[in-house]
């Protein structure tokens, strides 16, 4: 049946959410108008800058070239769900400890995006992490700050396994 | 918000093709579809939305070729253990398709279905010869992907047809290069020179710089002229370049292309 408005449930940062979308709301609008996480930003709203970036079932997309109502039955991971208990995410910290953001505007992207490398690659080359930022856009900080930030995220994280692990 | 639209989410193929008409198309990752309706180049009434159907998203090997359905991601041809082994080259360039996010929303299907000159994929599978399975309610038929393309953004698929899957023949046994110069999201040249191992010519398919992909076979991968496919290759001019500057980045490309495979370079 062609539907204008579907019933969605997923969950947005680990919360369980059932709710009545219009098809034609993009995830960015969802997110940031009805959900109140503005931590999304958007900017080209052409998927080439990357600031939109989320995390749906674990791979990065654009939230403003992404249906709404694609979640469905879906996890979505936003920069609001990363810290834990008012600790923020190694990855923030290093991002903060690297002085990787002037504006900020670009941060939450680059940071989704590099959460979505380290969860399927906890040990990136530097050549890695490049290619794997190459879609985001930063105009402050001239990048080589945010790879740093994500080389140190990646040593924390895996100092953090081998710390349960052992 | 975009304009208003329906949207349809079958499970079912047949369900799917019995939708489709002038004003209800396919909807895959919505990476070219959802771009052109907010710039409101695009305006379907409704959109099919093809990810639940299951059998548009196999990956099946039969020997040294592979089927891939129209709804299979960059991002999975990029990483999917079987691509890895069985095409080094076809993984290689996927993984090199526009960013992270365009590689796991974005579909095979789509992007050979909206025809982008800039492609990569389409430039790599033209110099396989893959093929493509075109089907309606009523009828499949397989046409040749240098018979697919006839223009920018232009195919020959009707609107009641889906791309339901791709056919890279022998594609175990195909060794080559592919080299793109890109300077923002798309390639402003890709150059694919493969062959069978086994048997048969070297295929050299130059795209991204004009309409469709311009694909030449020589016995050996020196047996191309790069001035001359650059001075016979229709180009367009566009924001990546004017047809001078096409016409030089081709030939540089083209040389590179045959270096890397006279050394044995190859993927
Ligand atoms: C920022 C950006 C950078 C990119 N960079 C590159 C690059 O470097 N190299 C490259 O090769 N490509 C590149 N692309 C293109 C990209 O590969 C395509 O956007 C993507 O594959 C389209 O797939 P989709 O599933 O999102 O298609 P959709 O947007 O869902 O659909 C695209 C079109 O195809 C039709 N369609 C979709 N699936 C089917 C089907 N199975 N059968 C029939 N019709 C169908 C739709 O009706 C629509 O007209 C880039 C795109 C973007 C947005």
């Amino acid at each position: 049946m062609s539907v204008t408005s579907l019933e969605i449930a997923c969950t947005v940062n680990g919360n369980s959410i059932t709710q009545a979308i219009d098809v034609r709301t993009t995830l960015a609008h969802w997110l940031r108008e009805d959900l109140a996480l503005t931590g999304t930003k958007v900017s080209c709203d052409v998927q080439i800058c990357g600031a939109c970036t989320v995390l749906v079932a674990g791979e990065p997309v654009s939230a403003c070239t992404y249906l709404a109502v694609d979640v469905d039955g879906k996890a979505v991971t936003t920069i609001e769900g990363l810290a834990r208990d008012g600790e923020l995410h190694p990855l923030q910290r290093a991002f903060v400890e690297k002085m990787a953001l002037q504006c900020g505007f670009c941060t939450p992207g680059f940071i989704m995006m590099a959460k979505a490398l380290l969860d399927s690659t906890p040990q990136p080359s530097r050549e890695e992490i490049l290619e794997h930022l190459d879609g985001n856009l930063c105009r402050c900080t001239g990048y080589a700050p945010i790879v740093a930030a994500v080389e140190q995220a990646a040593r924390v994280l895996q100092g953090i396994k081998a710390g349960e692990n052992g | 918000m975009l304009p208003p639209f329906a949207l349809e989410r079958p499970d079912r193929l047949d369900e799917a093709l019995g939708l489709l008409d002038d004003v209800s198309v396919p909807y895959c990752g919505g990476t070219e579809l959802l771009m052109a309706m907010k710039m409101n180049v695009l305006r379907p009434r409704c959109l099919v939305d093809l990810k639940g159907i299951a059998e548009l998203g196999r990956l099946d090997w039969d020997g040294d070729d592979v089927l891939v359905g129209g709804a299979v991601t960059h991002a999975r041809l990029a990483t999917d253990d079987d691509v890895l082994s069985g095409s080094a080259l076809l993984a290689s360039v996927e993984r090199r398709v526009g960013n992270a996010r365009v590689r796991s929303q974005g579909s095979i299907g789509g992007n050979l279905c909206f025809a982008e000159p800039r492609s990569d994929i389409a430039t790599l599978l033209c110099a396989m010869e893959a093929s493509v399975t075109l089907q309606s309610q009523t009828d499949s038929r397989e046409v040749a992907m240098r018979d697919f393309l006839i223009g920018a953004y232009e195919t020959v698929r009707e609107p009641g047809e889906l791309l339901v899957n791709v056919l890279i023949p022998k594609v175990r046994r195909y060794r080559g290069v592919y080299l793109k110069y890109q300077y923002s999201e798309r390639p402003t040249v890709g150059v694919a020179l493969v062959h069978d191992e086994a048997e048969g010519p070297w295929r050299l398919a130059v795209g991204a710089v004009g309409e469709i992909p311009l694909v030449l076979e020589a016995d050996s991968p020196s047996g191309f002229d790069p001035h001359a496919v650059a001075e016979s290759i229709d180009l367009v001019e566009d924001l990546s370049g004017s047809v001078e500057y096409k016409r030089h980045i081709v030939e540089v490309y083209v040389r590179r292309a045959m270096q890397l495979a006279i050394q044995g370079d190859s993927l």
